[in-house]
């Protein structure tokens, strides 16, 4: 089962295999129409048709389910710290490092000699823009 | 022509059209016949896989927070002996909330199990990470609980998953399937947040907090309740008290009793009350959007809320609530940029909603609530 024990299964047995076995017959349905063209010289539409979307909507199906189950989203993200300076318009930003904490001093601005300190801490996220 | 050859195909059908119409027939009428006796059991079964996926993630994320959480211990605080024996019996750890039945003092009896089992929680951390500071044990201690909440909601789903298999009811796969996309999406802000917690770096909960830290920044503070300051600041001729949770350990404080505690030495002499939080935007709605409105914005089990409804009530002090708006996944997850131009939006409207409801040399109280986890003052 897979539950107590064991690694992530990336996607159920049970729907691969009836997509395969969807995949095969339309496969061969549409391999037997085209025989059918090259024997008797009639072009069979509706089997072609039918066999050539049933192969497509397999296929769909199983990138579909590929993309789905990938497994848990732990990826790192990418964390910046702001820093600015009390007396004057001075900032920077760097990558976040640990020990690093919003109103935290860490030294001397490079313009006034003012205190620097972390303004903010944030992650950046991409987001398509909406329209509604 | 297209047309005229597909109409002869259909209208002529050759001896291998003839054939496969027999074999189409004859799935179709297995195909009725099987969902019409087996349709609702196919759906369980469906149902049960799709559980089943979810479930191995859950234990994935599960795993990988325990993991996660046994090395933090060892990494920062140094112990002298292995703290997963430790770590799994806390793993297990459940709350027993107060009786119901007779609701009179409720809240204080909720109040103590809180304060009882995050003393506990606090002093577990202590002795298993001895050579940790007190703003790392309080970072501990949120991925502890973060590690927590994952293996509960893991067993939770499992038992539903169990139970439906077992019994092959629809109605109980059913329930769970139906939950299980706001499930999953928040585990994964739990898993993002252990990440987070273990690094101390600031979360979107802290929102409320990081507005206080602003203003209060450079100012005099003092312990004004449990793990709570209060900075006295002028803001536009007006005294203003600003309350937050100490920094940069990840803590909540105790905003309403610090409300509670200045409105009893004022003896209600205060003409506004501002809450600042984090609050979950609906679908649709822009992370990090500023909205104002009337209330206690104050989030968790209700102590602290009850507390300054009670006594803004008492001194008929108005309040007034400023919320940023975020996702369930945001609210533990590192804090994004949108939420801290939220808070910029948010200094903005408390500054005008001091100017328009209060006269100079008025006194305000303003609490910034949340998580202060990567925010000093």
């Amino acid at each position: 089962m897979g539950v107590e024990g064991g690694e992530v299964r990336r996607a159920p047995i049970f729907f691969i295999a009836v997509i395969l076995i969807m995949l095969v017959m339309s496969i061969a349905a549409f391999i037997l129409a085209i025989t059918v063209y090259l024997t008797q010289n009639t072009v069979e539409y509706m089997n072609i048709i039918l066999s050539a979307s049933a192969i497509l909507l397999s296929i769909y199906l199983l990138l579909q389910m590929r993309r789905r189950t990938l497994g848990p989203s732990l990826e790192p993200l990418k964390v910046l710290t702001v820093i600015r300076c009390v007396g004057c318009n001075y900032e920077s930003r760097r990558e976040f490092e640990r020990g690093d904490y919003i109103l935290k001093e860490i030294g001397q601005c490079p313009k006034c000699n003012g205190t620097l300190y972390i303004h903010s801490i944030f992650r950046e996220v991409k987001e398509k823009e909406k329209t509604y | 022509m297209f047309t005229e050859t597909l109409l002869v195909s259909i209208q002529q059908p050759s001896a291998s059209q003839d054939y496969m119409g027999w074999i189409f027939q004859v799935i179709w009428i297995l195909a009725f016949i099987i969902v019409w006796i087996y349709g609702q059991r196919i759906q369980t079964t469906l149902m049960l896989k799709e559980i089943e996926g979810s479930l191995s993630k859950l234990k994935a994320m599960r795993d990988r927070s325990r993991q996660i959480t046994i090395s933090a211990i060892k990494e920062i605080g140094k112990p002298n002996e292995d703290p997963t024996a430790r770590i799994d019996r806390l793993l297990e750890h459940v709350d027993i909330e107060p009786v119901s039945l007779d609701p009179t003092g409720i809240i204080r009896r909720l109040e103590h199990i809180i304060d009882v089992r995050e003393f506990r929680f606090k002093d577990e951390v202590r002795q298993m990470a001895p050579q940790a500071d007190e703003t790392q044990i309080n970072n501990l201690t949120n991925v502890l609980e973060a590690a927590l909440a994952l293996n509960q909601i893991y067993k939770i789903v499992r038992h539903y998953y169990l139970m439906g298999k077992k019994t092959l009811s629809f109605y109980i796969i059913l329930q769970i399937q139906m939950l299980l996309p706001l499930i999953m999406r928040e585990s994964e802000a739990f898993a993002n947040a252990i990440k987070a917690f273990t690094l101390g770096q600031p979360i979107g909960d802290g929102a409320g907090a990081l507005v206080a830290a602003r203003l209060m920044h450079g100012r005099e503070k003092r312990l004004i309740s449990k793990d709570t300051i209060v900075s006295e600041v002028d803001i536009d001729g007006r005294k203003a008290y600003v309350i937050k949770a100490v920094g940069p350990g990840g803590n909540v404080g105790k905003p309403g009793e610090a409300i509670r505690q200045i409105l009893e030495e004022k003896e209600g002499r205060v003409a506004l009350i501002i809450i600042i939080d984090a609050a979950q935007k609906l679908e649709g709605e822009r992370p990090g959007e500023v909205v104002e409105g009337v209330g206690v914005a104050i989030g968790g089990p209700g102590v602290d809320k009850y507390k300054v409804e009670e006594v803004a009530a008492k001194y008929r002090v108005p309040l007034s609530a400023i919320l940023i708006k975020e996702g369930i996944e945001d609210v533990v997850s590192t804090m994004r940029k949108e939420i801290v131009d939220g808070v910029e939006e948010a200094i903005a409207r408390i500054r005008r909603l001091i100017r328009e409801n209060t006269k100079e040399g008025d006194t305000v109280i303003i609490a910034g609530v949340g998580n202060t986890i990567g925010i000093a003052q």
